[in-house]
């Protein structure tokens, strides 16, 4: 083992030490005290990385969530004098529950209308905590709350209360590390990056938000609880926005997605405003001021900035070259080979008054690849979004070996052996070439969200999908550039990357749209050559072009749209001919030729 | 009677509503980016308002134009600091360092201020006029005309104008308008000041009746949000409907007691301040659930 593999691996054990020693160095019943809610923020910032991080969406309600466990302690131990087995559960399924209903209205929004929408929440919980006296104590919150106990017996505070909330917070960070290595880990940051690109390798990308925002709650939930009985009271306070702004701060300055990072986060802005306690509100403007700072100057937080760091020192460990291993070859259809692969039947989509496809129908074989032309705007990347799913048709529809897939929606249309690429290419340009591919393993190799597997096999289908994905770069004649962030290459080879990635689904038809756009000759001619290769495993593709003689080479059929209807099918060069497709390109008097 | 009464005040509350939302949808048309601070800045005007009047006590009216140039200014700052060192990364970036700088403005407010709630001077004097028999306050008639002026003066500036052509551009393809020799960036910090301004102007016309606390900034970004939510993402007119929609309805709905007396005396108590708020917040629910593209519009936009 090297010096650099040494120091890296005792790293963690550095740090668990600093954790244990740490109160046992500030021991006064205050630090304790302070050290505890230290543990409590962990959890809480633990689950905002869910939401927050993983799956990308600046929710504000993580406080909310927060506040209402706190209240539910509060009320049930206060007021009903319930104990800790009963009042714990409950804390954490109410918060769920009112992310199960504002989830479902507000959920599939876009980032903003997210973030405030969720703020609603938390005005509407602060304003019942204080109006509603009888129940909540109004203003002054409610007193004797219990501590943490069972059958009568309740843990002292200091040193018992600590060790019960850290080892809590211990478990949520197996949890939450167990829940987001390796693969999926990298198909939530494919799905932070592009929802398309998720939703195109199979992942329902609205399920994996819905989850992460109940794991957020469950968390808060927990946090919550533990809150209310270590200060033994709540009181409005708890569901105040700068709750929010501390555990969005904690996260920003932490990192958003790193276990160590919540920990991180919540210790600064926890013991920091201790210990400049004399600077009362001025340490909120510090607050602010180290958020904005952070957020301009290392966004991904202080983790990050110590990768960064130890990257400059070479601690990481050097990459090898996991070795390739083919995928799964393709198991026996058992449909009969009359039924053709693809059959789209009268598809009709309508933008507003525009007929963006009428009656479009045409078949694919296995094996064969396709080529769809017209000039622009005349459906084709309409046609496959409808055939993948993205867009709702309005009529007609869509068979995939016999089996209607019209109503589909797009991750189970992957699922079902559809792949594609776009037409601006959509990858995640900080993962490695080789990450970007073995995500889309993820599905296939059965490790999706709440899946189990024994422990043993921890990151077996991590290094699995890496070794295939290596088979995937090589067939593409891109294993070179296997540790290589997708967003160093050049346009040639992310090309390349996306149809690898796109293989990496084990599809059965690939659709393509404009493969050889921006590619110089030469890529042109290796991409065509590449793509030919493809078919000899059954593989069928549809390829949509301008850049005809590039089909010419590839395609055995060519399908030509216009203005929505499909206007000529055919041998290439039987197409190529027709007077139709010539008036298409060329208006109405009939040329020579295409270009 | 009592209704129009309502009416008139509601109105008065909608205008300076209408002056933050739009702001806030200025700046989301030409960004993309959504400005958290937005009611932060109407409590900053509140608060600019209140120092300026302890140097100087004259009548609110007169303030405004200092209140407007000084917001302005902000807005400047503000674009400087939260906007444009992360104009190029994902939209979510610019609405954490406006949440972040919304904190800062908060707590120098607290700082300066303390937490009591102050009020701005009249725009022109206490008391109410006798309209047709109808009693108003001046300040609500003062401020119904003042916003309306300055909303007119905005649609002036935004549809009659080179520098109204020119944001106008901005706010619709950014490249293009760079291509056309505009002078994007400082489009952008203008239409922040102009954002700002707004929203300053909204503190000062409202601080008076409602009075303005350092953590007030929450509430209004909330009406603001929902305004633009109800009136249909990134439309400047929706976004005015929005606001008076919203402030008619929290006037007028605590007082559904005395003005639907065969309401049961048992229910009296569902009609509160409190009440208002969350029947405002499910509405906005329904809204985002049923209608994404709000209550008037008909094409559904997306900003990613």
């Amino acid at each position: 083992m090297s010096r650099r593999a040494l120091i890296s691996g005792l790293m963690p054990f550095a740090g668990l030490a600093c954790l244990v020693a740490w109160p046992l160095v500030f021991n006064s019943p205050y630090d304790l005290r302070v050290f505890t809610l230290v543990g409590i923020y962990s959890i809480l910032v633990l689950g905002y990385q869910f939401i927050f991080g993983h799956a990308g969406a600046l929710a504000l309600t993580q406080g909310a969530f927060f506040g209402i466990a706190a209240y539910v302690t509060g009320i049930l131990g206060a007021k009903f004098g319930w104990s800790f087995p009963v009042t714990f559960p409950l804390s954490i399924v109410a918060p769920v529950l009112v992310a199960v209903v504002v989830a479902i209205p507000v959920l599939r929004l876009e980032s903003h209308y997210f973030a405030l929408a969720t703020l609603g929440i938390a005005q509407v919980a602060l304003l019942i905590a204080i109006k509603w006296e009888s129940v909540t104590g109004g203003a002054n919150g409610l007193a004797g709350v219990p501590g943490i106990g069972a059958f009568g017996l309740v843990l002292p505070r200091g040193y018992p209360t600590l060790a019960f909330v850290w080892g809590i917070a211990g478990v949520c960070a197996l949890v939450a590390w167990w829940l987001m290595r390796s693969l999926r880990g990298r198909a939530f940051q494919l799905m932070r990056t592009s929802e398309l690109a998720a939703m195109s390798i199979g992942l329902d990308t609205a399920r994996l938000r819905f989850l992460a925002f109940l794991l957020s709650a469950a968390f808060a939930g927990i946090a919550g609880a533990l809150h209310a009985h270590t200060l033994r009271v709540v009181s409005p306070e708890v569901l105040e926005f700068h709750v929010m702004v501390t555990c969005l701060t904690m996260a920003v300055i932490g990192g958003r997605t790193r276990v160590v990072g919540a920990f991180l986060g919540a210790f600064l802005l926890v013991q920091l405003p201790e210990w400049f306690r004399f600077l009362e509100h001025y340490y909120l403007i510090a607050y602010g001021g180290a958020l904005l700072a952070m957020i301009i100057v290392a966004p991904d937080g202080l983790v990050g900035l110590l990768d960064r760091i130890g990257a400059r020192l070479g601690l990481r460990p050097r990459h090898t070259l996991p070795a390739p291993v083919p995928l799964p070859s393709a198991a026996p259809e058992d449909v009969t080979a009359e039924v053709p692969l693809l059959s789209v039947n009268g598809l009709t989509k309508r933008f507003g008054g525009v007929a963006a496809l009428e009656d479009v129908s045409f078949q694919v074989d296995r094996g064969e690849i396709v080529g769809l032309i017209g000039p622009n705007g005349s459906g084709k990347t309409t046609l496959v979004n409808i055939v993948t799913g993205l867009t709702p048709a309005d009529a007609g529809e869509v068979r995939l070996m016999g089996q209607d897939i019209t109503h589909d929606p797009a991750f189970r249309i992957v699922q079902r052996g559809v792949a594609r690429t776009f037409q601006l290419i959509e990858l995640v340009d900080d993962m490695t070439c080789l990450e970007n591919v073995a995500v889309a393993r993820l599905t296939k190799l059965g490790a999706g969200f709440g899946r189990s597997r024994s422990p043993t096999e921890v990151d077996a289908p991590f290094g699995l999908a890496k070794r295939q994905a290596a088979h995937l770069l090589e067939r593409l004649g891109m294993l070179e550039a296997a540790f290589e962030p997708a967003g160093n290459l050049a346009q040639g080879l992310r090309r390349r990357l996306e149809i690898a990635r796109a293989l990496a689904l084990e599809p059965r038809l690939l659709l393509l749209d404009e493969p050889a756009a921006g590619l110089n000759e030469i890529e042109q001619q290796d991409l065509a050559i590449r793509l030919k290769g493809l078919r000899t495993s059954g593989l069928a593709l549809v390829v949509i072009e301008h850049n005809v003689p590039f089909l010419m080479a590839i395609a055995d059929r060519l399908v030509c749209l216009n203005a929505g209807r499909v206007i000529a099918v055919g041998k290439p060069s039987d197409v190529r001919a027709d007077p139709n497709v010539v008036a298409a390109y060329f208006g109405a008097q009939p040329a020579d030729g295409l270009p | 009677m009592l209704t129009l009464q309502l009416l008139v005040n509601g109105i008065a509350l909608g205008a300076a509503y209408a002056l933050c939302a739009l702001g806030f949808v200025l700046v989301l048309n030409a960004t993309g980016a959504v400005n958290f601070a937005q009611g932060d800045m109407v409590m900053a005007g509140g608060f600019v308002a209140i120092a300026l009047v302890s140097l100087w006590p004259v009548p609110g009216l007169v303030l405004l134009p200092a209140v407007v140039l000084i917001t302005g200014l902000l807005g400047l700052v503000f674009s400087a600091i939260g906007y444009f060192p992360l104009k190029s990364r994902p939209p979510v970036s610019v609405f954490i360092s406006t949440i972040a700088l919304g904190v800062i403005f908060q707590n120098v407010a607290m700082v300066t201020f303390g937490p009591e709630p102050r009020a701005t001077p009249p725009l022109l004097v206490a008391g109410n006029v006798d309209v047709g028999g109808l009693t108003v306050s001046i300040q609500a008639i003062a401020v119904i005309l003042i916003a309306a002026l300055l909303v007119g003066g905005q649609h002036v500036l935004l549809m009659r104008t080179r520098l109204g052509q020119s944001l106008r551009a901005t706010a619709q393809d950014r490249e293009m308008a760079a291509a056309l020799g505009i002078r994007v960036n400082l489009m952008i910090a203008l239409t922040f000041a102009l954002s700002t301004a707004l929203a300053g102007v909204a503190g000062l016309l409202l601080a008076n009746t409602y009075f303005v606390t350092p953590t007030d900034g929450t509430n209004y970004i909330l009406k603001a949000y929902i305004a633009a939510t109800i009136g249909g993402w990134g439309r400047l007119h929706g976004a005015i409907a929005g606001a008076m929609l919203i402030a008619v309805f929290e006037v007028m709905f605590p007082a559904l007691p005395l003005l639907i007396p065969v309401l049961p005396v048992a229910i009296h108590g569902m009609f509160s301040q409190t009440s208002a708020s969350i029947v405002l917040y499910l509405a906005l629910l329904a809204v985002l659930f049923l209608r994404p593209q709000g209550l008037f519009g008909e094409i559904a936009q997306r900003r990613a």
